[in-house]
């Protein structure tokens, strides 16, 4: 039977208690065709893209591969069908080699149970030269870049001789010069013969690789379009289901003086040897948002830290409001007047397991306001928090009592700004503030974070978001390697430009002082 | 000295034997408290075996079952441990020492029950395990644990690092999710983590009783055995050769307390608490050293559920 | 997420917060029942296959616990009471330290430095009864901070420390009172220490009339447990330091986050647990319910090991713990009751093992029991069907937005 389509997935509905997580959804992959999968977070590709790796079972629906109904259990089941992933979270060991990584699940041997790799290792230099992916076979996943550990990803996939790859948001993690490089080996492996498919939030990306894409707004299935009969924009109404303004509203900044000063802040890594932070140094004035940009990994969660308090630097002085805070407790530091907005706000800004009410005073509840003797004062810290839940709209199930766990990602990351922009504070540090958050959130917290500059006070924002950097920021620090390699204006640079500093292909002298 | 190399070669090899078995737990994700438990089973299940089987039976033969019963023993009881931690997902340091409580009062009624009488105590023949090497005019006494043991290490080491199974058990232990999603049954890996350190849990605990007495008080356990391996796997970072040095260092404090009245010892006027004090202490003083930069497998601990990813 | 209900500010404040927190103690209580019925289920199997013919009296025996023979004299329930005193306090030290996210095995070698402390103060200083308890406390204490110490500053996994004091505890009390180095404690013609109420009067806690219901060593240590329970209840729910110490038991970062000193934190509640669990010997050697024997150099007291399950049974709350305790304790002292001509009195050890393997997963009892309580009350409670709809979900959306 001749079929257009190698694989199909038709009308699948995936219900969780409570929630139907894709409603009715149709997907068909072309021989050779780069498909993408457009939508929010929480729209369902993760989902979808799950029941078709095996690893959930639809409520209703099928899927067929080349017109013939099959049933995919678990990733073997995948596997055998030919159908690889990238997950978005890579599934590597790190104390394992390359090799290993690659031949795990499908190793071969040569005697008995033996491991006998010879074979192998050809395979994976053959398959590397042909598809233009350099790896060193015998380094340890630990110590290779995040793009090279992609590569291996991409080649787990062509070992088992896969030929439906899906890619899950793989541009997260790379710099715009890695990007290029992924669309050029994704195209290179659609002309071979390899069906992709790609998930992604992002529409430049789509309009550059992909032939067709698939959209869905919150579970359901909003069609397949032809990327050449289409737009950014139409792309973007289909998958927000309004217009979406890409520009942030903002007037001129009107910086005064300056609120922070950092000197040579050097902070040692905990992961290798080398120093995470390298004798940085610059300042952030009242009313601007200065923008730390830069790809994951290159320091900037050490130099939070160390702003914080959370860890210690080796060498340097922070100035704050004209106090030395370099050796503050992170407490004093927060007293005197600076918010931080984590970058995991499961790790760092929450307690999981308290209520909405007692992460609302988290950083408060030893103030007179809140305890008296010792003993906290329950009436006064519901209030607050009802306060605070009807001033920022934090929506949960049952108000302040509402276990933060319950609650959705962007509600809980809500209460975390309502409770860190609240303490009025003069610095306010947001760390990857709109992470895994849908278009609605986004618009929100970067509003605050205009807002809270409006007010005359100082914002230092971390982003891995180049559109987030170019749009919300003041004035753009890069960082490579712990280093700060340039000072930008986001009006007067492209994200082009911007992609050489992060990834270290060029640099400037930045000034100290502004 | 011969004595030191005797018991030092005896508490080595148990405490080898143990740590090994933890090892292979905690190297699929599963911490392993419950060691001092299964060790007590073991040493119960094999003592049994020796009283019950018939007195002109061949000895290698008295051996061999014997070793084979406390070592399925050990395997049963650690599956308890496997379904608590693996299948229910539960706590594994509770589920641990739950079964650490259980195993003794286990042993003990099951010891008065055979018995017939309130004594937890069972007397054995030893002879058929023990080897006199003569040095000299003196004899070393080692027993046949010490051939098991050895070759067991090997058999580890092989297990671990030359075999796919190796490989997929680490990945387990390591990263469970990456492990799933090439199609490696997380759940199984850990059973078989689980059930290898029980098997290695019984045989030691039967190798800890058996050669240096003929009695064994059943309320005791196995005094502490168990979490002294736990130290030597720690200190040995979870490999099969570093284990093995780990287990002979420990070994030579434990023997000290056997040997301080008949030799030198005897003359420093140190009673048999302050020795039996010393390995345990010698395990926290290097705990202390070591914990800094452990290897502990990443995944350890944290049970595995196939919903979340 | 905008499937997301609304539920803001409207109800009224405190109903919501009562009503889900008894939801929530019902579940727990139900699933600690479940633990003990399925517990006693095994006890009664084993007693079948050990011998069948007496095994319905037996179990009785084991039920009754404290109350056999009560008609003759109260000695069972006198035994009861004096040792669950200790029992509390044991349990209380481990129901403490795992609010901060700490699992206190080491209970039991802290009682072991407690009893020392206690014994040494009354059986040689001949101090009042309060002072003895104090040292005692203060000896747990230090003992309990070294593992705290070496978990905050070190980062040693506070379990295997806590196993290793525990022998070291153990062989460390045994020397000092078996050789007198202290001081004359060690009645070498008993192998035993001395009898702290004919020793030394004063230090012995006093009996406040009760040695006249029941026996001398009933003592109000059993009133002392309770108030202890109840301040500790206090700390954990109502004060700053609470809330401090559940943070860091919940999540250690968040709480560093937060300015709270986590290290301090962690040494705070050791030394805290440390001293519940010396308070806990104190009440037993000074009420005199039994002495020391320092030949025993095998095995801990099972008071400080059974503390752990009087913990999880009361799913760490420290009242709860003072119920689990008089269980633990009746079971025990039922076990003790058993006709030793069919049963061994351990077989009560084995019920309370079974019962804490329970314990281990009996989060998942407790999920059991509330799904059924949920659907109960969901189908009673129509008038506000926006609630219902949201909570079975928002587990899950919130798993989804990590996968995101």
């Amino acid at each position: 039977m001749n079929n257009e389509y190698i694989i199909e997935m038709l009308n699948i509905t995936k219900e969780f208690p409570g929630i139907r997580a894709n409603d009715n959804v149709t997907l068909q992959l072309k021989k050779g065709e780069i498909h993408a999968l457009l939508g929010e977070n929480g729209a369902g590709k993760s989902t979808l893209m799950s029941i078709l790796f095996g690893l959930y079972q639809p409520t209703s629906g099928i899927i067929k591969k080349n017109g013939v109904e099959v049933k995919i259990n678990n990733p073997n089941d995948a596997n055998a069908l030919n159908i690889g992933m990238v997950h978005q979270h890579f599934k590597l060991v790190e104390c394992f080699t390359v090799l290993e990584n690659i031949i795990l699940g499908v190793e071969p041997t040569a005697a008995g149970p033996f491991l006998s790799t010879k074979d192998a290792r050809a395979k994976v230099m053959d398959l590397s030269q042909k598809y233009g992916l350099s790896v060193n076979p015998d380094a340890l996943i630990s110590d290779i870049t995040v793009g090279m550990q992609q590569r291996t990803e991409i080649l787990k996939m062509l070992y088992r001789d896969n030929d439906i790859l899906i890619f899950d948001e793989p541009t997260a993690v790379l710099t715009p010069q890695e990007i290029e490089e992924l669309m050029k080996i994704m195209k290179n492996l659609a002309k071979e013969g390899k069906s992709i498919l790609f998930i992604t939030h992002k529409l430049n990306e789509i309009m550059e690789v992909s032939d067709r894409c698939t959209i869905l707004r919150k579970g359901k299935y909003m069609g397949t379009v032809d990327i050449a009969n289409t737009n950014k924009e139409e792309l973007s109404r289909l998958m927000v289901g309004r217009d979406v303004k890409f520009e942030v509203d903002k007037d001129e900044a009107k910086p005064k003086e300056s609120v922070l000063k950092i000197k040579n802040m050097t902070v040692p890594s905990k992961v290798h040897k080398n120093n995470a932070v390298k004798n940085v140094s610059f300042n952030v004035r009242a009313g601007e948002i200065v923008c730390i940009a830069g790809i994951d990994g290159n320091g900037q969660t050490e130099f939070v830290h160390a702003l914080t308090g959370l860890e210690k630097m080796s060498e340097g002085h922070i100035e704050f409001k004209g106090v030395d805070i370099s050796h503050s407790s992170i407490r004093e530091r927060s007293k005197s007047g600076m918010s931080h907005i984590p970058e995991d706000r499961h790790k760092h800004g929450l307690v999981l397991d308290y209520t909405l009410e007692q992460n609302m005073v988290l950083q408060r509840y030893w103030e007179p306001q809140f305890q008296k003797a010792g003993f906290i004062k329950n009436g006064a810290v519901r209030d607050y928090a009802l306060k605070l839940i009807d001033q920022y709209d934090v929506r949960s199930g049952q108000g302040p009592v509402t276990t933060v766990r319950s609650m959705s990602g962007g509600n809980q990351q809500k209460a975390i700004i309502a409770r860190e922009i609240d303490k009025d504070p003069d610095l306010l540090v947001a760390v990857q503030p709109t992470r895994g958050l849908d278009v609605g959130a986004i618009e929100y917290i970067h509003k605050q974070l205009v807002a809270q500059r409006d007010k005359g006070k100082a914002v230092l924002l971390v982003s891995l978001e180049l559109e987030e950097v170019m749009n919300v920021s003041d004035r753009i620090l890069v960082m490579y390697e712990g280093e700060l390699v340039g000072q930008l204006d986001p009006k007067q640079i492209t994200v082009q430009e911007l992609g050489l500093y992060m990834a270290g292909a060029k640099r400037d002298e930045v000034p100290a002082e502004v | 000295m011969l004595l030191l190399i005797k018991y030092t070669l005896l508490y080595g090899i148990v405490l080898m034997l143990v740590a090994l078995g933890g090892m292979f737990s905690e190297r699929s994700g599963v911490i392993n408290l419950a060691l001092e438990g299964i060790m007590s089973v073991g040493a119960l299940a094999g003592v049994l075996t020796l009283c019950i089987l018939p007195q002109g039976m061949a000895p290698g033969l008295v051996v061999l079952i014997s070793i084979v019963v406390s070592a399925v023993a050990g395997l049963v009881y650690s599956l308890l441990l496997g379904f608590s931690a693996i299948t229910l997902k539960a706590d594994q340091t509770i589920g641990g020492t739950a079964l650490n409580m259980m195993a003794t009062a286990l042993a003990v009624v099951i010891v008065k029950v055979f018995n017939g009488s309130a004594s937890a105590k069972l007397n054995y023949s030893n002879n058929a395990f023990l080897i006199d090497i003569p040095v000299g005019d003196d004899k070393l006494t080692i027993n046949v644990f010490l051939f098991i043991g050895l070759i067991i290490l090997l058999l580890a080491f092989l297990f671990l690092y030359k075999t796919k199974w190796g490989l997929r058990l680490r990945s387990c232990g390591e990263h469970p999710q990456a492990a799933d999603s090439v199609g490696i049954n997380v759940y199984r890996w850990r059973y078989i983590g689980v059930m290898f350190s029980g098997l290695l849990g019984g045989i030691g605990g039967f190798a800890y009783v058996i050669p240096s007495v003929s009695t064994w008080n059943f309320e005791v356990g196995v005094t502490g055995f168990g979490f002294l391996a736990l130290a030597v796997m720690i200190f040995g970072q979870w490999k099969p050769i570093n284990i093995f040095g780990a287990a002979m260092f420990f070994a030579v404090f434990k023997s000290l307390a056997n040997i301080a009245d008949s030799t030198f010892l005897a003359g420093l006027g140190l009673s048999k608490n302050v020795y039996d004090m010393m390995p345990f202490i010698a395990s926290m003083i290097i705990l202390v050293l070591f914990s800094k930069n452990s290897r502990a497998p990443k995944a350890e601990g944290i049970p595995y559920d196939k919903g979340k990813r | 997420m905008s499937n997301t209900t609304t539920m803001k500010s409207a109800a009224p404040k405190n109903s919501i917060s009562r009503k889900s927190g008894l939801i929530s103690a019902t579940n727990s209580i139900l699933s600690s029942i479940v633990c003990i019925i399925i517990g006693l289920l095994v006890g009664f199997i084993i007693l079948v296959c050990i011998n069948a013919e007496h095994a319905g009296e037996g179990f009785m025996t084991i039920l009754i616990g404290g109350f056999n023979n009560i008609n003759a004299h109260a000695r069972n329930i006198s035994k009861e009471i004096a040792e669950a005193a200790p029992l509390i306090m044991t349990g209380l030290s481990v129901a403490f330290a795992y609010k901060t996210g700490l699992f206190n095995i080491g209970a039991a070698g802290q009682y072991s430095v407690g009893a020392l402390g206690a014994l040494y103060f009354a059986l040689v200083l001949h101090m009042p009864w309060y002072i003895c308890i104090l040292a005692a406390m203060l000896c747990g204490a230090v003992w309990g901070a070294i593992p705290g110490l070496l978990k905050a500053f070190f980062n040693v996994n506070e379990v295997i420390t806590s196993i290793m004091f525990n022998w070291i505890a153990l062989y460390g009390v045994n020397e000092l009172l078996k050789n007198n180095v202290l001081g004359k404690m060690y009645e070498s013609t008993k192998n035993k220490t001395y009898v702290v109420r004919t020793t030394s009067a004063g230090s012995a806690i006093p009996n406040m009339g009760l040695d006249n219901i029941f026996s001398k060593s009933t003592t109000i240590a059993i009133f002392i447990a309770i108030i202890v329970a109840i301040i500790m209840y206090i700390i954990i729910n109502k004060t700053t330091f609470g809330y401090e110490l559940k943070a860091c038991g919940h999540n250690k970062d968040a709480a560093k986050y937060a300015g709270i000193n986590e290290k301090r934190s962690i040494i705070l509640s050791m030394v805290i647990a440390g001293a519940l669990a010396g308070l806990g010997a104190a009440l037993f050697y000074l009420s005199g319910v039994g002495e020391w024997n320092p030949n025993d150099s095998t095995a801990c007291p099972a008071i400080g090991f059974n503390g752990i399950s009087v913990a999880l049974l009361a799913v760490c709350n420290p009242i709860g713990c003072v119920f689990s305790a008089l269980l633990i304790s009746h079971i025990t002292v039922g076990g003790s009751c058993l006709a030793t001509a069919y049963y061994q009195p351990e077989i009560a050890d084995i019920i309370i093992g079974v019962i804490i393997y329970l314990c281990a997963f009996a989060m998942l009892f407790k999920m059991l029991i509330g799904k059924v309580v949920k659907v109960k009350s969901t189908s009673d409670a129509n008038a506000d069907p926006q609630i219902e709809l949201h909570e079975p979900d928002s587990d899950k959306e919130a798993e989804k937005e990590d996968e995101e």
